[in-house]
């Protein structure tokens, strides 16, 4: 693999250059206490001291809502207005993973048109990044990136190492070439061996998920689950936040002197009660118990005997998000058989008093 | 007029009239809507409205006096299908909130003291379930362009119209709020109906629950979490009350012991 030097004072320059031919996304600080990823105008804007974003960048290549195709009586015409040439810029190892995931899931058996020609136009560069308490990617060994990127920028001491994962990659310092350094010197080595050394150092969390997708199934009738659904809102945001959540709604919305429907693809979240609702009023997981089951069952063991890995990177967003404390730390550490300091836990004491 | 259109009426009982303003401030729109059907009666619109057979009528505000539980009984007579918009009509709005008949009656004489009412008698206020079948529901308040004329569209065009059974939380994910709850603000956006587009949260004002609850809401949980966090249990029920009518009553009643 190709690695160059780039010195931080040089990123806008190189940004500006390759966001003349696509959209630039990359992480801003929306709020005091929030990022998210943002459509980028102004370069300095972007901020790489992000943790996590609050929605994974998925949300860039399928928005929550797009248009599929218009029908009428006679004809279809697809509709791809969501697709254009894209960058991503400071994406996480956590999230890289997150998107190969989806890729595997949609350029195979689903082979889904909507999602791989946005992917298709879109390039990943990744980011280093330092963990918190939620960051659980090292337990899924999703910490570090070997593959799927196009470049990624390992930041030191005011410059990077920017490591060149493919062709169109190569093209992209090509058309800056000038600001890029190509001799890494041992004192660059040095201090990204101790970087890398501390990082791993820093995680705070682990959970064992090689025994997950077993314990998923030896606990499938686990009381655990009654009362994980006693608490669960069912406000759908795990699966909203979740960089690897891919499931939808497709409805049609008719126009009223026209007669054409616009048939529309929305997000949708296995959580909220109607995901399971069918034609007749009949619903296959109307309890919250039988529907927390299905999405951790996708995450723990169902995609492992489908695709060798676990359906979760770890990013910790549902960690952050959920508002009872369900999520991929306190439910993996529970089927583990440890203790856990939750509010569905209090919650259950609460309502069996 | 008989032109193969579908007669459409549509009516105000108590309440703003926020969604009729609603349907008529569908400006873009609204020469499509007069041109697909046949508006029938709409009293904000016209001063020319008839009383006969309907195929669908619209429904907004609660019940509140006898003259208007006769009108709507009329109007479900009439109406092959009937639709209720707007907060007041689904769940009865706030003017529902006195659940027990008699603080209403307290309530009523305080405000109106000892006046007799001669066109007609008050009733305590209820949404229009309560009364007649109701063929399909559409919160809001006032309820959403958007979800209208999804509604009507469909409606017209003989097809089910889509329910929306989603918090406002999807929508406010969507828009990657902060979760207000985790910030320890009593939020009840994952027992509200979604098709506002979390407009409050948006703002870091904490949902007040304007489009009545969901489907499905796990009231007992967001209870717990709410008193947990350390709000006390008769602001957390009078925050639960305010906007959802009398859906929630038998969920309220269960921690009225507890309270004292």
């Amino acid at each position: 693999m190709k690695i160059v030097k780039l010195k931080e004072a040089n990123l806008h320059s190189f940004l500006e250059e390759i966001s003349k031919e696509a959209d630039l996304w990359a992480p801003v600080k929306a709020a005091p206490d929030r990022y998210k990823f943002e459509f980028i105008q102004d370069l300095n804007k972007i901020d790489t001291d992000c943790t996590r974003t609050i929605l994974p960048p998925r949300k860039i290549l399928l928005p929550p809502s797009i248009n599929m195709f218009q029908a009428s009586e006679k004809e279809y015409k697809e509709d791809f207005s969501h697709v254009s040439k894209k960058i991503i810029f400071g994406i996480h190892p956590c999230d890289i993973h997150g998107i190969l995931i989806m890729d595997d899931f949609f350029s195979h058996e689903f082979y889904d048109p909507y999602y791989m020609e946005s992917r298709k136009n879109t390039l990943l560069l990744g980011h280093s990044c330092w963990p918190d308490e939620n960051c659980l990617c090292k337990s899924t060994r999703t910490h570090i990136i070997k593959e799927g990127y196009d470049l990624f920028f390992s930041k030191l001491k005011e410059r990077y190492i920017v490591w060149i994962g493919s062709s169109k990659g190569d093209d992209l310092i090509r058309t800056k070439a000038n600001l890029f350094e190509e001799d890494i010197s041992d004192k660059d080595i040095k201090e990204y061996a101790e970087w890398c050394d501390q990082r791993e150092k820093a995680f705070q969390t682990e959970i064992n998920f090689d025994a997950l997708g077993d314990l998923m199934e030896l606990m499938y009738n686990d009381p655990l689950w009654e009362e994980l659904g006693n608490a669960c809102l069912a406000c759908g945001s795990c699966s909203n936040v979740c960089p690897t959540c891919n499931c939808y709604n497709v409805a049609d919305r008719p126009a009223l002197e026209k007669k054409y429907s616009d048939i529309k693809r929305c997000w949708d979240a296995c959580t909220l009660e109607s995901y399971s609702e069918v034609a007749g009023g009949e619903n296959f997981r109307k309890k919250r118990a039988d529907r927390l089951k299905l999405f951790y069952t996708h995450k723990f063991q169902a995609y492992i005997s489908k695709y060798g890995k676990p359906a979760c990177v770890g990013c910790g967003r549902c960690v952050a998000t959920c508002p009872v404390d369900i999520n991929v730390k306190t439910v993996g550490k529970s089927l583990d058989g440890e203790k856990v300091d939750a509010f569905w836990k209090r919650l259950s004491k609460e309502v069996t008093k | 007029m008989n032109n193969g259109k579908l007669k459409i009426g549509i009516y105000e009982l108590t309440g703003c009239a926020g969604d009729a303003l609603l349907i008529l401030d569908c400006e873009k729109e609204l020469l499509d809507i007069f041109k697909a059907v046949d508006i029938q009666s709409f009293l904000m619109a016209s001063s020319d409205n008839r009383d006969g057979k309907l195929d669908i009528a619209l429904v907004e505000g609660s019940v509140s006096t006898e003259r208007e539980i006769e009108e709507l009984k009329d109007i479900r007579e009439r109406a092959e299908i009937v639709i209720a918009i707007g907060l007041c009509a689904t769940v009865g709005g706030i003017q529902a909130r006195f659940t027990d008949p008699n603080e209403w009656k307290k309530k009523y004489k305080e405000v109106y003291g000892d006046i007799e009412m001669t066109h007609t008698k008050p009733v305590q206020s209820k949404p229009i379930d309560a009364y007649i079948k109701v063929d399909y529901y559409l919160p809001g308040c006032p309820i959403g362009k958007e979800q209208f004329l999804d509604l009507f569209t469909r409606a017209v065009k003989g097809t089910l119209p889509e329910r929306y059974p989603r918090p406002v939380c999807v929508t406010c994910k969507y828009n990657e709020n902060d979760c207000l709850l985790n910030k320890g603000i009593p939020c009840l956006g994952p027992l509200t109906a979604d098709g506002c587009g979390s407009i409050c949260p948006n703002h870091n004002v904490p949902c007040f629950g304007c489009w009545g609850p969901v489907e499905g809401a796990n009231l007992t949980s967001e209870y717990y979490l709410l008193k947990e966090k350390g709000f006390d249990i008769e602001s957390i029920k009078k925050r639960m009350a305010n906007y959802s009518g009398t859906k929630l009553i038998d969920f309220l009643k269960q921690f009225k012991k507890e309270s004292k």
